[in-house]
């Protein structure tokens, strides 16, 4: 099976927030969520350089390993997929993220945080494919459907690659080897433990 | 013995955690541009930005974030892994360790030495007024549940989950959060009323010095005490002490990065985790020391009232202090002994 | 122990899913999370925004059985891009965006603003009904009392003050059909006080560019980008602006290693991307452009073969480049010379070399002279009409190239023809209507304040009121402005009112209107700024998503946009609106004549084969509506570089994606349009050209039309000039046109038929004789380094009105007051105190202002765009650390931002960064209703109002216009910061 990952080409990315938007439009996602985002470093500065942030759907996610009530499930693709039925909402994985991934909706008085929101790779949670339950909780599945994340597909750029490791690293190799430079798979020591070499 | 053990392993990882948020608000990588320099003969897409070059610098990647919640600007924290290998590989351990080795120890002193002994007599003594004890009770009762819905966090999937499978204990364990979340407000009220009620009792003093020198009259002798005993007076503190720094994190975890940002919270997890494990022990042995193992204790706090032999036998100077009161007539703060 | 299993369900697919729901009227997309407990809280973040979703779910109700998914192809509103957008419609509901695989030019992919326009259109956001203003109170009103209510009040105003006195404010968010309609309508009712947005963003590229080689237009197109090896981006942040051009320019960068060179006063996201930075002063263009030309003259680097065949009077420049050598260039501008050396060397040598520019350029009082220069440097280092090469405008609306084409212009009727009698008489033929009564229709202007009167003819031949000034046009004395009164009632269409510079003072102009007619999907900043207590409509427009039509891109490709879902709530589109409201005015049936109306509402396609019978100027008459049908059709048939389809394709073959214009003649001869301009490596019945001998044939003795140079497989192998019957007579030409065509040509020349020309030959055949003969109808001219019909014909350097330099405004000022388009132009007067005044002394920092790429333009439609107002919801300021430390101010603090006039202040956060250098601050143009500090939330109609506010920094820009097209100068002005 294949395993998948993002990489974001952070030589590529201008941070025109298509990935944040195109998620919000493909599970309307409410305000305040947000399950992609772009963060600049060195903002204003030579050397200036946008990343697109999501879940990375970590081998030996630190979400699951924390999680008090193993809500998270790894599915066959190696999407790090969570179970809101069983999520109390704690917040340690959120502590435990190197990537700041889950969001909580506030609703109301203390210790009402809602239960834990992340990306799901558009590839719904667990419940039956295209089931409306399905789309009410987690949103679409693309996968399911042969369709990669929205986000990515969508990315101005092409810079926010999505889809087998193997593949996108291949692709990434390609590009950077072709025009010279690039700075790297952001993200992907900390969540693959392995980073792509060129 | 064990509880310094603990202390240190907490602290060593608190140590590490720390070490995060201290690096915060230096600088990038590069050197700050200087203000209205133009930055022209630069290269500006020269490869100085990656990962591996922004983590010698500092242990976090941080940059700006358009959205309101400037928590998103973090890009990278690996931090999150110190974190998860003390919540996942010591946290359980110490917490077993701890509550388990404590029940273990006091079985085997039960044992070896049973029940102590008070001697018994006709009469009996007010110890604690009604406020007293709702306080006491209220506490004791948030704290029980409060202890258990927070041992499900720790140990509730490794124990429970497999028994009645993951739909159950997700609704269960749901309940579990909100029974803690809710009732650590009245918790942590009882806190604050022990404070102000038994604080002067609990003021350390010279009798203590000699109370547990004697060894609190366990290992043979007689131990003078006051209204509280040193070793009472340990659990007293122990339960302030505890209890305000359960509240304190409890409030931070209860709302979220309103005190501390990610490492903080991180931090404020592992405290709350680690003290919760001491202070459930700590409150086995006061369980213990309530019950089963000193004949006659229960009543105290159960009906207010204790055999005032008992009290001369433990509590000898506050026995003195209360009748002497009540032959002056004048006392405010304790009811008159039934005498 | 909870895998996931993915053989259930293989058949359905996820929108029908959706549908379910929907039909089952448990829940809609909208219901996401909300088991979970998500959605209040959010709820009460954005403020209400159930509606929608319940007009959702009410639509899919209707009939839910087994529903189809409807696939309907649109392009985004949001920039000149062009990208096309991909709905999936259900029930006539819009429940999903798919990415739009086979457009050459997105490729599948959105900026921010794309991905999110599914919620422009299914958002409640919107203005539901219309609206009338009624003491200060929105009331609702049905379509029929407003169009009643609106065609009264016009007619009474028209009566009164005469036609001059209304003004008629389109948009570039129209299609190419209603700007056409909106500019033939101005006609009908007779002025020519009739524009729209090019006026603040590319007027001045328009008149400069096409000043210089014939057409104000993009020369080449976005993926032709990827064939160039250096490019400079001046005056433009295509990563925030355009960022869909992003990945064409990245790729070139990249597969080229090409040079990317950024010239910006602002360290932006696209110069992080850039090989070369470099920060110049706001309002330094001219000079930075001649100090490249310096060190290109300096070292011989031109292409002199390139100058000798194509260019005319290059000398001129020469000289006045001369006059900066890079010291001179670096006092003025910063820019080092060494820097700017390289850069030329690049730029000279590292061909083909491209130079993009927007409105970091264009928004000057020297804005027409800047793009002039800028030309220059492509014309003197050969860098255009070739691949690669060119000068790349971006422009900034979907449509905003049809719009300023078919004639949203107060200089022009649609396609460039002009005010000339000529012209009025060529449409008057297309539309078939009198001339004289076209004449009729317009005011006679007594004479005023010792200018002489205007006939009728005159008024009609003579430039109207921009729309930077509408304002002015009502506020000054009547005896300031040249025509029968001032203005007195305004219709806006698609047009924020927050656009303009000098917002105090167009205020006050709301505030003496008659009337003030807002015909829009928002609300908009007219509503917002609580001038006006009556005598105000607000007409709910659907948006662009809604109605069928054709846009043109900034590489001047033609895309069908096909309506997504019905208009909503009452919204009603631009045709049918326009339609009512000829009707009431009672010139519909004349005006719609040759157009096929449908239950109110014209047919889109009718109106294109009406522009194509008229648009033979610019090459808008090939673009016949099944034409750009079957290219939206067969998107994927079009390479990626070339734009062009393989020759074997039945339906597309040979075509360049959406028939760039010019396409010559008539449909049927399938000219496969013009991906690069001028381009002599073509033939011109493939896409070659030449530049186009607009401006005669000689002047002084010196020849304007081309030596030794001419396109593939042209007849003639010398210059020529443009066609006319003359000139097919003495060529012996005429022999060719059909006998068909004759009579056409006949009847138009009548008893002057050598003056028919390719321009005005209803029949197409001198434009099919000419592509058989393989020449460019237009003439095959030099390009003008020296544009005498211009103020400065050679671009000269003019500091701002507000410079921050007064020692250089009396080596360099700006020119001398003027009157142009019906009002004096006072610039050199302000410039003047403003120095006298030492204004630079209390406002010593440069304000200049730019896009985000959340929002576009006035912002009204992306504010009220939940999933985009998330990402800025606050208004900014942008100011460098040194400033910000100087004045005690903390990075997201509440500041006060004063400007020089009217004492107009706002009050937005500090946002500190380096991004801009010492002195110089940033604020982006996409905020309004904020006012001077006050939130102005209430005064929008109730459920109307976006989500974000913010005050609009057009409240502290100042005056300064351009001579040439009155374009506003917000670029380069002053302000000081204080904290609030």
């Amino acid at each position: 099976m294949a395993r998948m990952k993002f990489l974001c080409d952070a030589d590529r990315c201008i941070e025109c927030n298509a990935c944040v938007t195109a998620c919000k439009n493909e599970h309307e996602v409410p305000w305040g969520i947000n399950r992609r985002r772009v963060v600049t470093l060195n903002d204003g500065r030579p050397g200036e350089r946008s990343v697109s942030m999501a879940c990375m759907h970590c081998t030996d996610a630190p979400c699951a390993a924390v999680c008090p009530v193993n809500c998270f499930y790894t599915t066959a693709d190696a999407v790090v997929l969570h179970s809101k039925d069983i999520c109390i909402g704690c917040g340690y994985c959120f502590y435990a993220c190197p990537f700041g991934a889950p969001q909580y909706p506030r609703i109301g008085n203390f210790g009402s945080r809602g239960k834990m929101d992340k990306c799901t790779y558009c590839t719904g949670g667990p419940e039956p494919d295209f089931s409306v339950a399905e789309y009410e909780k987690y949103g679409s599945n693309r996968l399911a459907e042969g369709k990669l994340p929205l986000c990515a597909e969508m990315c101005s750029t092409k810079s926010l690659l999505a889809g087998d490791g193997e593949m996108i690293a291949a692709i990434y190799k390609q590009r950077v080897i072709k025009r010279g430079y690039g700075s790297g798979a952001w993200g992907w020591k900390t969540a693959y433990r392995e980073t792509v070499t060129i | 013995m064990r509880s310094g053990l603990k202390l240190l392993s907490t602290l060593l990882v608190a140590v590490t955690l720390v070490a995060g948020p201290v690096a915060v608000g230096v600088a990038l990588a590069q050197e700050p541009m200087q203000a209205g320099q133009n930055p022209t003969g630069q290269d500006p897409t020269a490869d100085a930005v990656n990962e591996e070059l922004l983590f010698k610098h500092e242990s976090t990647i941080r940059g700006v974030v358009s959205i309101p919640d400037k928590r998103a600007g973090n890009l990278i924290q690996p931090q999150g892994r110190e974190y998860r290998a003390f919540h996942e590989r010591w946290l359980p351990w110490i917490a077993a360790v701890v509550i388990l080795g404590m029940i273990v120890v006091l079985a085997a002193f039960l044992l070896i030495k049973g029940r102590m002994k008070s001697p018994r007599s006709a009469e009996k003594i007010k110890r604690y007024n009604v406020l007293e004890r709702f306080t006491h009770w209220m506490t004791a009762a948030c704290f029980i549940v409060l202890a258990l819905s927070g041992l499900n966090y720790i140990f509730g999937k490794r124990l429970l989950m497999p028994l009645i499978g993951p739909d159950a204990f997700g609704t269960a364990s749901q309940l579990a959060k909100y029974s803690h979340v809710y009732l650590a407000w009245p918790f942590m009220l009882g806190i604050l009323l022990m404070l102000a009620l038994w604080v002067k009792d609990n003021i350390p003093n010279r009798v203590d010095w000699a109370w547990l020198k004697a060894g609190g009259g366990v290992l043979g002798g007689h131990a003078h005490a006051g209204r509280f005993n040193a070793g009472q007076k340990v659990i007293f503190w122990m339960v302030i002490g505890f209890g305000l720094a359960m509240g304190f994190t409890g409030i931070a975890l209860l709302f979220p990065f309103t005190l501390a940002g990610i490492h903080g919270m991180q931090l404020m997890q592992v405290v709350h985790a680690s003290i919760g494990a001491l202070f459930i022990a700590g409150i086995i042995l006061h369980i213990y020391t309530g019950t089963v193992g000193i004949e006659g204790s229960f009543a105290a706090m159960g009906k207010g009232e204790v055999d005032l032999a008992w009290a001369r036998a433990h509590h000898d100077l506050w026995v003195e202090e209360q009748q002497a009161k009540a032959a002056g007539g004048a006392h405010l703060g304790h009811p008159q002994p039934a005498e | 122990m909870l895998i996931k299993r993915k053989n259930g369900q293989a058949g359905a697919t996820r929108l029908q899913a959706a549908a379910a729901g929907l039909a089952a009227g448990a829940v809609d997309r909208r219901s996401f999370l909300r088991r979970s407990g998500l959605t209040a809280g959010a709820l009460a973040a954005a403020g209400s925004i159930q509606l929608g979703a319940v007009r959702k779910a009410q639509a899919a109700g209707s009939s839910a059985v087994s529903p189809e998914v409807v696939v309907k192809k649109n392009i985004c509103t949001h920039c000149s891009v062009g990208c096309t957008v991909t709905a999936e419609v259900l029930n006539g509901v819009w429940v999903g965006q798919e990415p739009s695989w086979n457009s050459p030019i997105n490729r599948g992919t959105h900026c921010a603003k794309g991905a999110a326009i599914r919620e422009l259109v299914t958002s409640d956001r919107r203005l539901k009904y219309p609206l009338k203003l009624v003491g200060g109170e929105w009331k609702r009103i049905s379509w029929e009392d407003a169009i009643n209510e609106i065609g009264d009040k016009l007619t009474a105003v028209r009566e009164k003050n005469g036609a001059d006195s209304v003004y008629w404010l389109g948009s570039a968010k129209f299609t190419n059909e209603a700007a056409y309609l909106f500019r033939k309508f101005g006609a009908f009712w007779g002025t020519n006080s009739v524009d729209h947005q090019a006026r603040i963003c590319h007027s001045t590229t328009v008149a400069g560019v096409a000043n210089t080689w014939g057409y104000g237009a993009q020369t080449n197109s976005y993926n032709d980008i990827r064939n160039a090896k250096t490019m400079i981006i001046m005056g433009g942040n295509p990563a925030e602006a355009h960022p869909i051009s992003m990945q064409h320019i990245l790729a070139g960068k990249e597969l080229n290693r090409a040079n990317m060179i950024v010239i910006d006063p602002r360290f932006t996201r696209t110069a992080a991307h850039a090989t070369d930075y470099v920060r110049i002063r706001p309002g330094t263009d001219i000079p930075v452009m001649w100090g490249l030309l310096w060190h290109i003259f300096e070292n011989g680097w031109e292409d002199k073969e390139f100058i000798r065949q194509r260019v005319y009077a290059m000398e001129d420049v020469r000289k006045e480049v001369a006059k900066w050598p890079p010291d001179e260039v670096e006092r003025v501008s910063g820019a080092p010379g060494a820097q700017l050396r390289r850069i030329a060397e690049m730029f000279a040598k590292e061909k083909p070399a491209t130079l993009i520019w927007c409105m970091g350029a264009t928004q000057h009082t020297v804005g027409t002279a800047n793009v002039r220069a800028f030309c220059m440097l492509c014309l003197a280092t050969g860098n255009v009409g070739k691949p690669g090469t060119g000068a790349n405008i971006f422009r900034g609306h979907t449509n905003v190239q049809g719009a300023t084409d078919l004639g949203l212009d107060v200089t022009t009727l649609p396609l460039y023809y002009g005010l000339v009698e000529g012209a009025w008489r060529h449409w008057a033929r297309v539309w078939e209507v009198e001339y004289e009564w076209l004449q009729s229709r317009f005011d006679e202007v007594p004479a005023i304040a010792g200018r002489k009167a205007r006939t009728r003819k005159e008024n009609m031949e003579t430039p109207g009121i921009t729309s930077t000034r509408w304002f002015d046009g009502v506020d000054l004395p009547p005896d300031q402005i040249d025509q029968r009164s001032p203005l007195r009632a305004m219709v806006v269409f698609g047009h924020g009112g927050n656009t303009v510079t000098r917002i105090p003072e167009a205020i006050e102009g709301m505030r003496n209107l008659e009337l003030l007619v807002v015909a829009d999907p928002h609300p908009t900043t007219f509503a917002a700024l609580n001038a006006r207590q009556d005598n105000t409509y607000l007409l709910p427009i659907c948006t662009s998503l809604e109605m069928n039509g054709s846009r043109t891109a900034s590489n001047r490709s033609l895309q069908w946009g096909e309506q997504v879902v019905k208009p909503a709530f009452e919204s009603k589109n631009d045709y049918e609106t326009l339609y009512l409201l000829a009707k009431k005015l009672g010139f519909a049936e004349s005006m719609f004549k040759n157009i096929k109306v449908e239950n109110n509402v014209p047919s889109a396609e009718d109106v294109l084969r009406e522009i194509n019978r008229g648009g033979w100027s610019t090459g808008y008459c090939g673009q016949s509506p099944e034409r750009l049908k079957a290219h939206m059709k067969n998107q994927s048939k079009f390479d990626l570089v070339t734009l062009r389809a393989p020759k074997d394709d039945p339906e597309v073959g040979g075509d360049y994606y959406g028939l760039p214009w010019p396409c010559w003649g008539k449909p049927e001869i399938r000219h496969p349009g013009t991906a690069i301009l001028y381009n002599t490596n073509l033939n011109v019945r493939e896409g070659g050209g030449t530049f186009r001998a607009r401006f005669g044939t000689e002047r002084k003795g010196v020849t304007l039309l081309a030596e030794d140079s001419y396109s593939k497989g042209s007849d003639l192998t010398d210059g020529y000039p443009e066609f006319t019957m003359a000139v097919f007579k003495k060529l012996g030409w005429d022999k060719d046109l059909t006998p068909e065509e004759m009579a056409v040509i006949q009847k138009i020349g009548g008893d002057k038929i050598d003056a028919v020309s390719w321009a005005n030959d209803l029949s197409g055949g001198i434009q099919r004789v000419c592509l058989d003969h393989g020449v460019s109808p237009y003439g095959n001219g030099k390009a003008r380094a020296n544009a005498w019909n211009l103020p400065d014909p050679v671009p000269v350097h003019r500091e701002p009105i507000y410079s921050p330099r007064p020692d250089l405004v009396a080596k360099y000022p700006t020119r001398p007051d003027e009157r142009q388009f019906r009002m004096p132009n006072i610039g050199f007067t302000v410039q003047k105190e403003v120095v006298e005044r030492n204004v630079v002394r209390d406002f010593p920092l440069i304000l200049t202002s730019g896009r985000l790429v959340e929002y576009e333009g006035g912002g009204e439609e992306t504010r009220s765009n939940q999933w985009l107002a998330e990402l800025q919801q606050d208004m900014f300021v942008e100011i460098n650390p040194a400033d910000a430390s100087a004045r005690g101010i903390r990075d997201g603090q509440f500041v006060w931002v004063d400007g020089p006039e009217a004492k107009a202040k706002v009050k937005v956060k500090a946002m500190i960064t380096e991004r801009v250098g010492k002195g110089t601050v940033f604020m982006p143009f996409h905020f309004s209703g904020w006012y001077e500090g006050e939130d102005m939330r209430r005064f929008y109609p109730k459920g109307a109002d976006p989500v974000v506010l913010g005050e609009s920094v057009n409240t502290i820009t100042t005056y300064g216009y351009d001579p040439v097209t009155a374009m506003q100068e917000p670029k380069a002005t002053l302000c000081q910061i204080r904290t609030a």
